[in-house]
């Protein structure tokens, strides 16, 4: 209504330019937040990567010289190495446990809320007090984690103190914090319509046939866009731990390349080589992304019949 | 708009106007000099004192400390702060991180200002202290303090163990032999429960019993092309050393030190033995569960230690630099050490101070200062570059490994070797 009204005291604006307007204005915080925090610094650091800078000197032209220095560095494929099995070894795990615990608690029952709460707990818990928690579980002769094993005669690994399991450690606590995708999850697997699932049991299908021919293809799309941010976020969010729980080591053992970008901006001062690598991620990531993008067709989910 | 309407926004324009004009005639106050540090609550109170004692001397400047407590978000902190063009004016910093700094020209060299100084004089300091703060036949920093690493024991565990103070040169076999004598079972469960010994497994801390062999750490000191660990001397000391853990355990193992630090061992009486620098002191003074006091490093074929010093810098960017410098000569008088030193943190790095009551205090731990004092003939430094912190940062990571059994100590010699290379070309 009030659209037709303003259209008509200002002739000039039409109802399709009005709402396109309103549409930008509603648009124009998030561009605004979007463009300092993200865009902004995306274009200053694919600049510095062309230079060397110290931060305390001005920044000096060196084309293509940093990315040659990076490739050349054996901690930087090291890095590389870590991150990518990371990635590709803790993000599968996340959506297979959202979709494990989103099977499991997404019919209403009694007292089902509690547990769904007490999983998407993790994912609210801030990442340093997440961090601490599990260097505390990780604990070779204190903590929970070893006790049990001890108590069930299993070996029990250093976990961080030891070069070869350090990394699988970091995958461990990634891979078990899964409360957003399983919310997710719960929302797409409520949004199956229930007659699909009926006139499958009517054929004779079992639960097993019912998640092979129903759920899983029609969860895909989901599956899919939670495995790309899972491994998108992956590739730069554990950052954190290993600050507050390696410090990149034993040795590299968990030197992932957001840390070693870090270390090599804040800690050698080679601003420079640090933009490189970041714009290397950042490449590649892009690259990937449009690589599932272009697979798999779209993000498009079709919920029609 | 009425008269009246616009006489409303006459008499707050005046206001506004006259307030502009005021503030702007008023001699405006210098903004207060910024001094960056490092340190526990012990070392900020001691600094806080000094800042304090400054001000009251000089009414017309004011000093803001500023204390980062951990060593490596201080440098994060120093380097944020000349990204933006703010650093602070004073800062203290320590001569193996001050590299890059140098090498920046972020720093204003203090040696000028120390030849045109009434108050002090180059004869006034340690000339190891001063060495090491030299860049390029320039003084750069004023060293504040000069320590190095030293045995802090448990006497309580010594005399429980029926064994004898440390004396002042004890051999290798000798200490070896002392840390297997308090590396304890106590339980019977085949897991110590006491060490002898704890020291970080580091190329600072390996350093001094490479040099008491006669071996060395680079090719030339001067102008490092290349690590010697692999030369006969470096070699055999390093595997003396790494072989206290892996060969003999009186050293906690990766699993017991990722469960409880060494030197938590020690504060809670569980370790005998301790290396560490002087800078432990205040910490250690708030043990009351045990007695303890310094004993020197066990002597090699040569007598040899590492300097630590930390110096106060002053920023090439700082607009107030002869104010800045007026803080630092009186934190280096004698009064200005003295305040620092009666804290227990610092070994004065002037040579006045070094048989002063406020250092060598009988009534305070620990009960032989005087080991440090000693020891100051036989330091030595770390090579001065701007990339030396990533070689150490390099070595570190393989010499933990070897330390702790995970690979053999030529691996870690090798990788070491392969991967510091492009820092000292």
């Amino acid at each position: 209504m009030s659209v037709h009204r303003s259209a008509a005291t200002s002739p000039r604006w039409s109802p399709h330019l009005l709402r396109r307007a309103q549409l930008w204005l509603m648009l124009a915080p998030f561009l605004a937040g979007a463009f300092l925090l993200i865009g902004l610094p995306t274009l200053l650091t694919a600049g510095l990567a062309f230079t060397r800078y110290d931060a305390i000197m001005p920044p000096v032209w060196v084309g293509l010289e940093n990315f040659a220095a990076i490739f050349r560095r054996e901690v930087f494929w090291i890095a590389v190495r870590n991150s990518l099995l990371f990635a590709l070894t803790a993000a599968p795990l996340q959506v297979l446990g959202a979709l494990l615990l989103a099977l499991l608690l997404h019919p209403v029952r009694r007292g089902v809320e509690g547990y769904r709460s007490a999983v998407y707990l993790s994912a609210v818990v801030p990442d340093v007090a997440y961090a601490l928690i599990w260097l505390w579980l990780f604990n070779p002769l204190y903590g929970p984690i070893n006790l049990v094993l001890a108590a069930v005669r299993l070996p029990q690994p250093l976990w961080l103190a030891d070069p070869a399991t350090a990394l699988a450690a970091l995958v461990i606590m990634a891979a078990v914090r899964v409360g957003e995708g399983m919310l997710l999850l719960i929302a797409a697997r409520q949004a199956l319509p229930a007659a699909f699932f009926q006139a499958a049991m009517l054929d004779g299908a079992g639960r097993w046939s019912a998640f092979r021919y129903i759920t899983w293809p029609l969860l895909l799309p989901w599956l899919l866009l939670l495995l790309v941010r899972d491994v998108v976020i992956g590739a730069h969010a554990a950052f954190t731990p290993t600050l507050i729980m390696t410090g990149g080591g034993p040795g590299y053992a968990t030197t992932l390349l957001p840390f070693l970008i870090y270390e090599e901006a804040f800690g050698s001062l080679r601003i420079g080589q640090a933009a490189a690598m970041m714009s290397v991620m950042f490449a590649a990531i892009g690259l990937f992304v449009w690589l599932v993008f272009r697979r798999s067709g779209g993000w498009a989910q079709v919920d029609e019949p | 708009m009425s008269l009246q309407g616009a006489w409303r926004w006459v008499i707050p324009g005046l206001l506004a106007g006259w307030l502009l004009a005021v503030s702007g005639c008023a001699p405006r106050p210098e903004p207060p000099l910024t001094f960056l540090i490092a340190g526990d609550p012990a070392d900020e109170a001691a600094y806080r004192t000094l800042v304090a004692a400054f001000m009251a001397e000089n009414p017309g400047l004011r000093v803001e400390l500023l204390n980062i407590p951990s060593v490596r978000d201080f440098q994060r902190r120093l380097v944020a702060d000349f990204a933006a063009g703010a650093p602070p004016d004073i800062f203290l910093i320590n001569y193996r991180r001050y590299g890059p700094f140098v090498a920046s020209g972020a720093i204003a060299p203090v040696g000028p200002f120390l030849a045109q100084s009434t108050e002090l004089a180059a004869a006034d300091f340690y000339p190891q202290a001063l060495a090491a703060f030299t860049w390029q036949g320039e003084l750069i920093c004023l060293p504040q303090n000069m320590s190095s690493p030293v045995i802090y024991y448990n006497q309580d565990l010594f005399a429980a163990a029926g064994l004898p103070a440390p004396g002042d040169a004890w051999t290798w076999d000798e200490f070896l032999a002392t840390a297997q004598a308090l590396t304890r079972d106590l339980d019977g469960d085949g897991a110590a429960d006491q060490y002898g010994l704890g020291v970080e497994p580091t190329l600072a801390r390996a350093a001094p019993f490479l040099w008491m062999n006669g071996g060395d750490l680079v090719d030339d000191p001067a102008a490092p092309a290349r690590l010697t660990l692999d030369a006969p001397a470096s070699r055999a000391a390093l595997a003396w050393f790494v072989a206290l853990q892996t060969v003999h355990g009186v050293v906690p193992d990766a699993a017991a030190e990722a469960s409880e630090s060494s030197l938590s061992r020690f504060l809670n009486g569980r370790l005998a033995m301790y290396v560490e620098s002087r800078r432990a002191v205040p910490e250690f003074r708030l043990i009351e569960g045990f007695a303890w006091d310094v004993a020197p490093l066990p002597v090699g074929k040569m007598p040899a230690t590492l300097l630590h010093a930390d110096a106060f810098c002053l920023s090439a960017a700082g607009k107030q630099q002869a104010a800045a410098w007026r803080f630092v000569e009186f934190a280096n008088t004698r009064a200005g050490q003295r305040i620092l030193a009666r804290t227990g943190r610092t070994v004065p790095s002037r040579i006045d101070l070094a048989t002063d009551p406020a250092f060598l205090d009988p009534q305070a731990r620990p009960a032989s200062s005087r080991v440090f004092l000693a020891a100051i003939p036989a330091m030595r430094s770390l090579p001065a570059m701007s990339t030396w912190l990533e070689v150490e940062s390099v070595v570190d990571a393989e010499l933990e490994q070897a330390f702790y059994g995970q690979i053999t100590l030529d691996e870690a010699i090798r990788n070491a070797t392969a991967r510091s290379a492009e820092f000292l070309r």
